[in-house]
């Protein structure tokens, strides 16, 4: 019996790593350990205040801060009986829009790349490759500057409110977005161009199911209020329980996820397969070039799927833009009753986010967190047994195993701070 | 890179990752960053980490598990400067809202019910420095990529950086907002560390305290003249603990003290 360890799984957010146990050639075991210590976030924001909920969730993550802002929001605005007005809809939009572009562009070339180029990180690949590091700093940049712009702030913006914005975008800031994503469009199409010449191994492949929201009025989008499932299923938003079916397994913190007793995959793959026929734009047509039945079983063209949904994120910015700019400042809506319940789910850049609240005399009495990382665990441990069973047969190097298993788990994008329950995995 | 390239390391415990996205976000920086030093263990941004002597340790996040606590130590041994880096770091942030209220075991039980977990032993998040020494505290939540550009460019030069320790509303004050407190909301600049530009208050929010207290803090003049001005004092205690955890902790245990000495 001996142990594959790669103690600190590198370029990813969070501190996880992954312990395969090989009986001879046999996997006796493939885990993805999470170090990270528990923060029991939902347990803390009871008997808080909606507002301030609102402040203490984003920190779950750093990178998904927004998205979990806007989940939240969205949960919370139905169980207090709020409409936000259409501008504040919009404006939303374009935060969701800037998170895709600043965490698909750190996601695909700093932390993904390097594997698949065979560099350490992208600061090593800069002698060779330093125009395309820097065009992907370029987008994250961007995309930061536009969560900063609609949320106040880089990371842990406070101006998405329940019913509306603190203060919205002002005009000025508002052109320069247009302007600056305007130009930044031929650099994402190299993005996808480059995603589209690598290879990606076959190593992890097998059938997979998909979720995703389904954006309203047949668009695509990040925001929705059912659940798109690739078996050609729907579900509202409100039963997530039953989509997630979340349970305490005994080898771990982590709380799983399983869809009728199987694992499942959410992410820019997940969007794209239940969805990329809606993508519209420059983004529609390379995806359709691009798209295969590779896609259904291997989890690696989600580093694909990011780079195609980057491009559509910016294509949208301009229209978006206008549609702001063409409406008045509305006031913040204000909540119609203090005792309610609701569910809001988002499209995080590494898949579906939801975010349930009971709410009674305005105060939080129940709060239900399932983040994406949490969803796709099962996932990522199946495919990477897969990875580990078939490099064992091919006689691969310890090196190389270590690799593809790596390369399959950052593949899924995985925020291990995201991932509220999840603690430690002890190695056998 | 030259032989005497300060080594760095940037190293992530319990909390968001967004003090190490925020070093990310230094776009402008990074290339040059990387250039001027050698970041020997950054396991967030690269592969190939090394574990040695240090010039500066950065840390991101409290400490939450015997792991961490082992890891931190050892960090400590082999750090000339060891830096906290963003709120978690310094103050234990929102995980350590309720130090001092003996209320972990019953919330991790709701949690994770009596599933038979073996795992390391995990404890409520406590700020670095409760358990080894801190040379720097850089707050923020998350840490502000100027002052943060500032503080490491003198740190590996040998020299003393500048930390704002003022309230929010000095900065607030230079951005000509109008006081949120005057206008009946809680707003929690005035109990809070600045440095963030007042962003909040600036886009006509109150200031959720997330940067923490400031060193000097008069807690109990300032809650007295909150109080005065008619605002709940739990409500205040309860906002500023958000964030302020450990610090807050000994700031709202000081004001029980004076308050029974007053009796």
């Amino acid at each position: 019996m001996r142990e594959l360890n790669v103690e600190a799984l590198a370029r990813v957010e969070g501190d996880g790593g992954i312990t395969v146990t090989l009986d001879g050639k046999k996997v006796k075991s493939v885990t993805l350990d999470v170090h990270e210590g528990p923060r029991l976030i939902e347990q803390l924001v009871r008997g808080m205040t909606p507002e301030d909920d609102l402040t203490v969730i984003p920190r779950i993550c750093a990178i998904c801060t927004l998205s979990h802002r806007y989940s939240a929001i969205r949960g919370l605005e139905k169980a207090l009986g709020v409409s936000a007005p259409e501008k504040a809809l919009v404006t939303r939009e374009l935060m969701m829009l800037g998170e895709n572009v600043e965490s698909n562009s750190l996601h695909t070339f700093l932390l993904a790349l390097p594997d698949f180029l065979g560099y350490p990180s992208a600061i090593a690949m800069l002698n060779d490759y330093a125009d395309d590091v820097k065009r992907a700093l370029r987008l994250k940049k961007f995309g930061n500057h536009v969560m900063a712009i609609t949320s106040g702030r880089i990371v842990h913006g406070e101006n998405p409110i329940i019913g509306g914005f603190g203060k919205y975008p002002s005009r000025k800031a508002l052109e320069e977005i247009k302007l600056k994503s305007h130009e930044l469009i031929p650099d994402a199409v190299r993005d996808v161009e480059l995603f589209a010449s690598l290879k990606y191994p076959t190593f992890p492949e097998a059938e997979m199911v998909f979720m995703s929201v389904n954006a309203p009025k047949k668009k695509f989008g990040f925001a929705g209020d059912s659940i798109l499932i690739s078996n050609g299923k729907e579900a509202n938003v409100e039963d997530y329980k039953k989509l997630t079916s979340e349970r305490v397994v005994s080898h771990s913190f982590a709380k799983r996820s399983l869809y009728q007793d199987k694992p499942f995959t959410v992410g820019a793959n997940a969007r794209l397969i239940n969805m990329g026929k809606r993508l519209d734009g420059q983004a529609g047509d390379l995806f359709k070039e691009h798209y295969s039945d590779g896609w259904l079983k291997n989890p690696l063209y989600n580093n694909l799927a990011q780079a195609i949904e980057m491009l559509w994120s910016l294509e949208q910015m301009p229209e978006v833009v206008d549609k702001i700019m063409g409406m008045e400042d509305p006031p913040n809506e204000k909540p119609t009753r203090t005792t309610g319940s609701g569910t809001g789910a988002v499209e995080a850049p590494r898949g579906t986010l939801y975010h349930h609240y009971d709410i009674k005399d305005g105060l939080i009495d129940g709060a239900d967190i399932i983040t994406p990382t949490a969803q796709n665990l099962d996932d990522i441990e199946r495919h990477m047994r897969l990875t580990a069973e078939r490099l064992l047969a091919e006689d691969k190097k310890d090196e190389e195993i270590r690799l593809g298993l790596e390369m399959v788990a950052r593949a899924y994008d995985p925020c291990i701070s995201c991932a509220t329950h999840l603690v430690t995995l002890k190695r056998i | 890179m030259t032989k005497s390239s300060p080594k760095i390391g940037v190293y992530g415990f319990t909390g968001c990752a967004g003090d190490q996205l925020m070093i990310l976000n230094c776009e402008d920086q990074l290339v040059d960053l990387f250039g001027a030093t050698e970041i020997r263990s950054f396991v967030m941004a690269k592969s190939d980490n090394h574990e040695g002597e240090l010039d500066v340790a950065l840390i991101e996040g409290s400490i939450s598990t015997e792991e961490q606590l082992k890891r931190i130590k050892d960090i400590r041994e082999r750090s000339k400067v060891l830096v906290a880096i963003g709120t978690c770091a310094c103050h234990g942030g929102p995980q350590a809202m309720k130090l001092g209220e003996d209320k972990y075991d019953e919330m991790y039980k709701k949690v994770y019910g009596n599933a038979k977990i073996t795992i390391s032993k995990s404890f409520e998040a406590q700020p670095v420095d409760a358990f080894v020494k801190v040379d720097l505290y850089v707050p923020g939540c998350p840490i502000d990529k100027a002052q943060f550009l500032s503080v490491v460019s003198k740190v590996v030069a040998g020299r003393h950086p500048y930390l704002m320790n003022q309230p929010v509303c000095l900065e607030c004050k230079w951005r000509e907002n109008p006081c949120i407190l005057y206008g009946g909301k809680f707003c929690a600049g005035p109990l809070t560390r600045g440095g963030c530009g007042a962003v909040c208050p600036t886009q006509n929010l109150p200031c959720v305290g997330c940067w923490g207290p400031t060193d000097d803090l008069n807690i109990s003049a300032e809650y007295e003249l909150l109080k005065e001005k008619g605002y709940d004092p739990d409500q205040i205690i309860k906002k500023v603990k958000k964030f302020g955890g450990a610090a807050v902790a000994k700031l709202v245990k000081d004001l029980e003290s004076k308050k029974e000495a007053k009796k």
